[in-house]
């Protein structure tokens, strides 16, 4: 046994299955903003993205016994958020802007500052939107995320070389929205 | 030394080619920038002229996607509530009846009495997570499950009546007498449910399942 300064995500799945909902919870709570930051990011709807995230960590719950210890619970989550808000992207629904920063405060800007920020802001979100949702998916989870390459290829189930391709053609198109807007 | 370029690269030129002059590519670069690593300079790098322009351009044409995913992004104020809402609904609550009188019955949900022995778990020294549970996977679940078709839609009286059996699962402090938090946690549970709601008879079940430390550091176990 391994002593660590906070229960595990594994240790919670256990109790989880075992029935503790308080355990789900707890999953809940720590993962919930990624779920629906993620679901933002791709679709770029405040509402869609928090149905898409309150519909993965439901999914989650309920097809908890399926998930195989082999890979995290946050990896499995990403995978069940990045494939229902595809389902949504391809069932037709046009993306609205992507206000990522709607409700964060300009962390005491001036104004003409805050306004440059959100046109760059603005700029990379459309450029973001306007991603294959292949490559807007690697982008999401690789540089806005954090996750390694050979994480992101364990979440969309592709492999690194494939991610590296994906997100080489993605920066590059990302750079000359960006150049267009500079 | 490579001869410094007439003018530094423009991004749009750049993000046109494959190599800068001195044969390295673009698409690596890009990545080294995107990545986090403009400042890491490899041999090469610290002495060419072009690829220390290039990472500049590119550094400054990435900026603001680096800042934008620094951004922090908050889940929506109610998420976690909604979904837990969303599952106790999916999960058939257990019944206590607490008391029948003349002016009717007084019910408390089992995930209640859950909540109130995890939370009184969680206050004795040593306890470092508690979860509670008293749901499907317990004996007052299977009772409840056993007699289910009997009950009157109405009166969803509970099997047990003023019995509680309460599971908890809980993670200790390392260095602490496991035995002793183990059955100060069942007194003082038995004792506040016993108080609290009024259950008389109250079965609580500890498991410790998992040690942690302060620290994170690995105790040798």
């Amino acid at each position: 046994m391994q002593a660590r300064s906070e229960v595990g995500d594994a240790y919670l799945v256990a109790r989880a299955r075992e029935g503790y909902l308080d355990a789900y919870e707890m999953l809940v709570q720590r993962h919930s903003a990624m779920a629906y930051r993620v679901a933002l990011r791709l679709c770029g709807n405040h509402h869609d993205a928090q149905d898409l995230a309150q519909e993965a960590l439901l999914a989650a719950w309920q097809n908890l016994r399926r998930f195989r210890d082999d890979s995290s619970f946050s990896t499995w989550l990403y995978q069940i958020v990045t494939r229902r808000t595809l389902n949504k992207v391809t069932r037709g629904r046009v993306a609205d802007s992507l206000d990522l920063l709607g409700d964060v405060p300009g962390c005491g800007m001036e104004p003409a500052a805050q306004a440059e920020r959100n046109l760059a802001v603005d700029a990379v979100t459309d450029a973001l939107a306007a991603l294959p949702f292949a490559q807007r998916v690697v982008v999401v989870l690789h540089h806005f995320e954090g996750l390694s390459y050979a994480d992101v290829a364990a979440v969309t189930h592709s492999s690194v070389p494939a991610v590296r391709s994906h997100l080489f053609r993605a920066r590059r198109t990302l750079g000359t929205k960006l150049e267009e807007w500079r | 030394m490579s001869e410094p370029p007439s003018g530094g690269p423009a991004a749009r030129h750049l993000l046109g080619t494959a190599t800068l002059p001195c044969g390295a590519e673009v698409d690596l670069l890009f990545e080294q920038v995107a990545d986090g690593r403009a400042a890491d300079l490899g041999a090469h790098q610290r002495e060419c002229v072009h690829c220390q322009a290039a990472i500049t351009e590119l550094a400054a044409l990435w900026g603001p996607v680096t800042e934008l995913a620094a951004t922090p992004v908050p889940a929506p104020r109610g998420l976690t509530a909604s979904v837990m809402r969303q599952i106790r609904v999916l999960v058939r609550d257990v019944w206590y009846t607490l008391q029948t009188t003349n002016l009717g019955t007084i019910r408390i949900a089992a995930r209640i009495v859950a909540a109130l022995a995890r939370d009184t778990a969680r206050l004795v020294p040593g306890v470092r997570v508690a979860l509670g549970r008293s749901t499907d996977n317990t004996p007052a679940g299977l009772a409840e499950h056993a007699t289910f078709q009997h009950r009157h839609p109405h009166a969803a009286v509970g099997v047990l009546g003023r019995t509680a059996v309460v599971d908890l699962a809980v993670a200790v402090t390392y260095g602490n007498p496991v035995h002793e938090v183990a059955r100060e946690i069942q007194q003082h549970v038995i004792a506040n449910l016993r108080d609290h709601i009024g259950l008389q008879a109250v079965a609580v079940n500890v498991t410790v399942d998992d040690v942690l430390t302060h620290d994170g550091q690995s105790p040798a176990l």
